[in-house]
């Protein structure tokens, strides 16, 4: 009955639109007030009489939700954040819909400090030395906090520095400073809706693109995805389908030609999911070139350098039964009048480099307890985490619930026994209209919360997507009740 | 209008269900290995890898025994998926086509299982606190040659640290990453 609902309220909207008023009323306040109804019947568990120093590295999405959650689970909450940015807790998953002229930068702006919760400690300096043995950290204002429980949950690094020919030199942050890569990323054609200032750029480079296309110019439009896990998988597809709908909207689509190029050889890990986005992109006739890396860029000459990599067959090997492969690689050059460039993204150095971090500098946890491989007290969430896939607020969102009940489990003396199955969530936009809501986990199959083929593009997503999620995440997530 | 309250309160009811993360649980069939860790080690793994996990440089085998299980996971998820994130593809791109053909000749497991094995069997400490991280082939090397006294699993930190600095840096130009 539920599916049947659904559809009829898919196909109602699809046939009749819905004005924006209609809109905010269905999916944000209603939207938000199930959610905190929900929430407020107990989501997170009874409380705790645990007691204990429970100290937070970063205070993004991730982190605050964690904080709250705790202070509405323990009686007696002795909580700390460490967080020197005061943007941190913006809403990135917006920053498509504002690199795509849908939303504006300020709708995606959130201040840290009207969502840090009630009784929880903040203090504005970064953790930039971890010593687990002693548990303690220390600050980049010189202060020696120590702790009894730590939760890493500091994000991750866009690194623009790895492509060549940009002169970056450090890495940033999604907010924050971002002038070392502002001086060339949002301009001449290159843009990156990866940082929040880089996502207003996109629009306006955006639209230049759209109207070179429409005074006539044969133009090219390149769409990159490199080879370290991101976040958002599908953002740097999602920017070329807006690309795609806004071009059409301007009646210029037949003068451009835009490639996705994708480090890796398919579009998701999940067959239902990549068959579906295939079919997409044929239906709007955007290409795409598989295992090319980009690697180096001309933003004079507008020129982008990919390694394009491929595997030959080698000798037999005895050990293997089987002919090896050997692998190679040559560069490659597109010229671009417009290319989204989606960077590489690491662990931040200090957290890297740490005791806490490992190999690749990714926290590394039990990845269905979130629990540090090492250290018992301490348990990691968000984009750090060491986990396969699920750099997505929808996988921070499952996360902070099981960091919760886990760390509660651990200050109690218990054996910790929440898992996360990996769930995240995709919310591919395809148009101007339209998502398909990909939902998956670890078993690499579909996930649906819906009763509805999720291989589907449709208009109800698009609403939910559009004024539903920020309104949940504001209300629900940050406050720790949904 | 009223269509509207009709759908606003659909919507309520929908989201009222989904609050609370309780989306409907997934049934995966419950996979089946023909061989255990062990036997998959011993008869397929061990020949690049070497006895002790240590590594075969000959083989471009790495070191599987400087990391946690909750590590060694990723890596193995990595590779049978041959990549964890929708299009960045894999860092181990030979290792997934050899894990392919591997599997069809009966050495598959699963990747949990099998890291937890390596683990509990090889897994040292002393290579693991290794602080270059870049280091991960020097340090597979370092260890292969340790292996020449049986057990050598006392190898002295600081030792290990110096060797593994000192061969990174003439090591950190080499990008191929040993499969």
């Amino acid at each position: 009955m539920m599916k049947e609902s659904l559809e009829l309220i898919d196909a109602h909207l699809k046939k009749e639109g819905i004005s924006r008023r209609d809109a905010l009323k269905l999916f944000g306040t209603g939207g938000a007030a199930a959610l905190m109804a929900t929430g407020a019947t107990g989501c997170t568990g009874p409380s705790s009489n645990a007691k204990g120093k429970i100290l937070i590295v970063g205070g993004g999405l991730a982190g605050i939700a964690t904080a709250a959650g705790l202070t509405h689970a323990l009686s007696n909450p002795d909580i700390t954040i460490l967080e020197p940015n005061e943007l941190s807790a913006s809403y990135q998953p917006g920053q498509t819909l504002v690199g795509g002229g849908v939303w504006t930068k300020d709708q995606v702006v959130y201040k840290r400090d009207d969502y840090i919760p009630d009784g929880v400690t903040l203090i504005t300096e970064k953790a930039v030395e971890f010593d687990p043995d002693n548990n303690t950290v220390k600050t980049s204002g010189g202060k020696t906090i120590k702790y009894d429980y730590l939760i890493i949950a500091a994000g991750l690094k866009l690194d623009f520095s790895k492509i060549e020919g940009l002169g970056i030199d450090q890495s940033i942050t999604s907010t924050g400073d971002h002038a070392a890569v502002s001086k060339v990323i949002g301009q001449n054609g290159l843009a990156s809706i990866y940082f929040q200032q880089g996502s207003e750029d996109t629009w306006t480079e955006m639209q230049k693109f759209i109207a070179e296309a429409k005074s006539g110019k044969k133009v090219q439009g390149i769409f990159t995805h490199p080879n370290t896990p991101i976040k958002c998988g599908g953002a740097p597809k999602k920017i070329m389908y807006l690309a795609d709908a806004r071009l059409r909207e301007a009646g210029a689509r037949e003068n451009a030609e835009l490639t996705f190029y994708p480090n890796g050889s398919n579009m998701f890990g999940v067959k239902e999911y990549h068959d579906a986005i295939l079919n997409q992109f044929e239906a709007r006739d955007m290409k795409w070139n598989y295992r090319h890396n980009l690697v180096a860029v001309d933003p004079e000459k507008k020129i982008a350098t990919f390694s394009r990599h491929w595997e030959e067959k080698g000798e037999w090997d005895e050990d293997l039964e089987e002919y090896s492969v050997v692998p190679r690689s040559e560069k490659v050059e597109k010229p671009y009048d417009f290319m989204h460039i989606t960077p590489a993204q690491v662990a931040p150095e200090e957290i890297a480099n740490s005791p806490v971090g490992s190999g690749k500098g990714w926290v590394p946890v039990k990845k269905e307890t979130l629990q540090h491989v090492k250290y018992p007290n301490i348990f990691a969430l968000g984009d750090i985490v060491a986990v396969p896939m699920g750099k997505t607020g929808g996988s921070a969102r499952k996360q902070y619930k099981v960091v919760i009940e886990n760390l509660i489990a651990v200050m109690e003396g218990r054996e910790p026994k929440a898992e996360f199955d990996g769930y995240t969530v995709c919310p591919l936009i395809t148009s101007l209209s339209t998502i398909m809501l990909a939902e998956f986990n670890w078993t690499g199959k579909p996930t649906p919360s819906f009763p509805l083929d999720p291989t589907q593009e449709r208009w109800i997503w698009w609403l939910l997507k559009v004024y539903g999620l920020k309104p949940m995440t504001q209300y629900g997530m940050l406050s720790g009740r949904a | 209008m009223k269509k509207t309250s009709f759908i606003v309160l659909s919507t309520v009811a929908i989201f009222g269900l989904s609050g609370c993360g309780n989306a409907p649980e997934s049934s995966p069939e419950e996979k089946t290995y023909s061989k255990t860790p062990a036997e998959v080690y011993a008869e397929s793994c061990v020949k690049c890898h070497g006895q002790n996990a240590e590594g075969n440089p000959e083989k471009k085998g790495p070191a599987l025994n400087d990391r946690q299980a909750g590590e060694l996971e990723l890596d193995l998820y990595d590779v049978k998926n041959a990549g964890t994130n929708q299009s960045s593809g894999t860092e181990h791109d030979i290792m997934a086509h050899n894990m392919k053909k591997l599997s069809e000749q009966g050495f598959d497991y699963d990747p949990k299982a099998m890291a937890e094995y390596i683990e509990k069997s090889f897994y040292k400490m002393e290579v693991e606190a290794a602080p270059v991280p870049e280091s991960k082939e020097a340090v597979a090397e370092d260890a292969t040659e340790a292996e020449g006294e049986e057990g050598a699993e006392e190898t002295p930190a600081e030792e290990s640290e110096a060797v593994a600095e000192e061969v990174s840096e003439t090591n950190t130009t080499e990008e191929t990453p040993a499969e």
